[in-house]
């Protein structure tokens, strides 16, 4: 392997890492507030990548600045987490808190289910492509290699950029700390008079948004298609599990990993490029089934 | 006549073949101290839940200062001025003593401003003082999980009176914790009542503590208020000898 291939592998890995880490968040943030593994998570992932290609095609064939892509992926994320993510948590998944996981699994899958045909009925089933933003943003050269701005800089600066917020929000702001200690005790949390549904519905379209975020972010590198958001449910879980269900940080990681892992895998060995995500999160939970760096009934978030 | 604090009308409910409120019709005056005592299973925590909102009864209902709170959910009846401290200190044991105390002062309406810093509560002051209250100023920065089961107690004591209640509903204030500690918690939690002139309930097993910091006490037996008075008068009874103190006894 040259240089010339190992920087483009390391660089593939980095902004794939970014978009798995920043959908994988809002999976772990939901999942470590309120104990619920959203499949449908990946169909919000797919909405936000089909909503942002609508709006900015729309937008653009006005006659608007490429740039206006950029903040139109803002907009579709927040719309697909407040709009969708809103009332399957307010109609939906408030009422089954307290039942079974296996329930609560197949709710979100049957969720994901319907918003995949959504997809379809509205979408239709051929693919779209929309790269405006990618284009505007030009290219850089690094070490002979030249890559797309958006993927090398843009991506990884917004995916660590929400890290460090999310962190920040969680433990520095009076929202967050309410946040946290109704992860803790729900009950202690209504007993002295949080808002714990409001708690939890605040969280799922934070999380929401994070998936059409990733959906909106990916639009621009890839063709959108049906099926797209299945494959980022399954992957992300793999970040998520690695890192351990909740650990913030710990999905930066297992995202690096396991972005690294795909992209240098195409370039050595293509036929495995597939499997290596979960080959190792396999490997990861055979020696430590909580996860890298999940303990058994510690912190949840 | 001045209006009863919190008063209960025909309160009724039934868990199986148990009647655990049997038509309890109660008033709680303003700026007293209750104990509740009685039996196991005749009640007492029920009565507690039902006016703090977590078991709603099938008749009956709660008024505090003249308002009908009975349908309230529980967050809303602490809103109101209604606190509720459990046998078991419901603390975040992952937070500080501090933090706990903050974040109960602002629960009520920590959501409207997402962004707001934790450091940017006016109510630290406040809430430090109401630490200092309990003899925990020296343990507001330790995690809670490092705490003993006193300290957690009295800071449990602080987190109820940072909700700013005007009653404060207690299940054994003093369970968990060595008997030498359990006159030390008292005097704290009476001084930091009435310093912070808050009425009180508490269910309560040991009579000595009765005996001493209750200014009035209800007897509960078989779902209802069998008997109330000083402390004294009730505690010579003789029916109150043979059910509930001969109980303790054995």
């Amino acid at each position: 392997m040259n240089l010339t291939t190992f920087l483009l592998a390391l660089f593939d890995g980095v902004s794939y890492a970014a978009l798995v880490f920043i959908v994988a968040l809002g999976l772990t943030l939901i999942f470590g507030v309120m104990r619920i593994l959203n499949v449908a998570h990946g169909s919000l992932y797919a909405i936000g990548a089909y909503a942002t290609v609508s709006l900015v095609g729309w937008v653009l064939a006005l006659g608007a600045a490429p740039i206006l892509a950029f903040p139109l992926m803002i907009v579709s994320a927040i719309l697909v987490g407040v709009l969708i993510g809103g009332p399957v948590e307010y109609l939906l998944l408030r009422r089954i808190y307290d039942k079974p996981e296996v329930l609560q699994l197949l709710v979100t899958f049957a969720v994901f289910m319907i918003l995949e045909d959504v997809q379809r009925l509205v979408w239709g089933t051929q693919p779209y492509f929309e790269a405006q933003a990618l284009r505007a943003l030009g290219n850089v050269t690094v070490f002979g290699v030249t890559y797309t701005v958006y993927q090398l800089i843009l991506l990884p600066l917004v995916a660590l950029t929400l890290l460090v917020g999310l962190r920040f929000f969680l433990r520095r702001t009076v929202t967050g700390k309410l946040i946290t200690a109704t992860t803790e005790d729900r009950e202690a949390a209504q007993s002295i008079g949080i808002d714990a549904d409001r708690v939890f519905l605040l969280t799922f379209v934070m999380g929401a948004i994070l998936a059409g975020l990733g959906g909106a972010l990916a639009s621009p590198t890839t063709s959108i298609l049906p099926g797209m958001g299945a494959d980022m449910i399954v992957l992300s879980f793999a970040v998520v599990a690695t890192a351990g269900l909740g650990q913030i940080e710990g999905a930066a990681i297992a995202a690096l990993m396991i972005g690294m892992g795909r992209s240098f895998a195409i370039y050595i060995w293509p036929e495995v490029a597939v499997l290596v995500p979960y080959l190792i999160m396999v490997l990861v939970l055979l020696v430590r089934p909580e996860g890298l760096f999940g303990s058994p009934a510690a912190r949840k978030i | 006549m001045t209006e009863p604090l919190l008063e209960t009308r025909d309160l009724v409910i039934r868990f199986g073949g148990v009647t655990a409120a049997d038509h309890v019709s109660l008033k709680i005056e303003a700026g007293r101290n209750l104990a509740i005592i009685g039996p196991n299973g005749a009640g007492k925590t029920t009565f507690l839940n039902i006016c703090s909102g977590w078991i709603k009864p099938s008749a009956g209902s709660v008024h505090f200062e003249g308002e009908d709170i009975t349908r309230l959910p529980p967050r809303k009846i602490v809103t109101r001025g209604v606190a509720r401290a459990f046998q078991i200190p419901q603390l975040f044991t992952e937070h500080t003593a501090l933090e706990n105390l903050l974040i109960a002062a602002s629960a009520r309406d920590g959501l409207r401003n997402p962004l707001r810093s934790m450091h940017g509560i006016d109510a630290r002051d406040e809430m430090m003082h109401l630490l200092d209250m309990v003899n925990c100023a020296d343990v507001a920065d330790r995690v809670v999980v490092e705490l003993s089961e006193g300290e957690r107690k009295l800071i449990d004591i602080a987190v109820a009176l940072a909700l700013k209640p005007r009653l404060l509903l207690m299940d054994e204030p003093t369970s968990g914790v060595a008997s030498s500690q359990k006159d030390e918690i008292m005097e704290i939690l009476i001084k930091a009542l009435s310093e912070a002139n808050v009425t009180s309930v508490f269910v309560e097993h040991d009579m000595s503590i009765v005996q001493t910091y209750a200014d009035e006490v209800a007897v509960w037996n078989a779902g209802n208020v069998q008997l109330r008075g000083t402390p004294s008068e009730v505690l010579e009874h003789p029916d109150v000898i043979r059910d509930v103190i001969g109980e303790e006894i054995a």
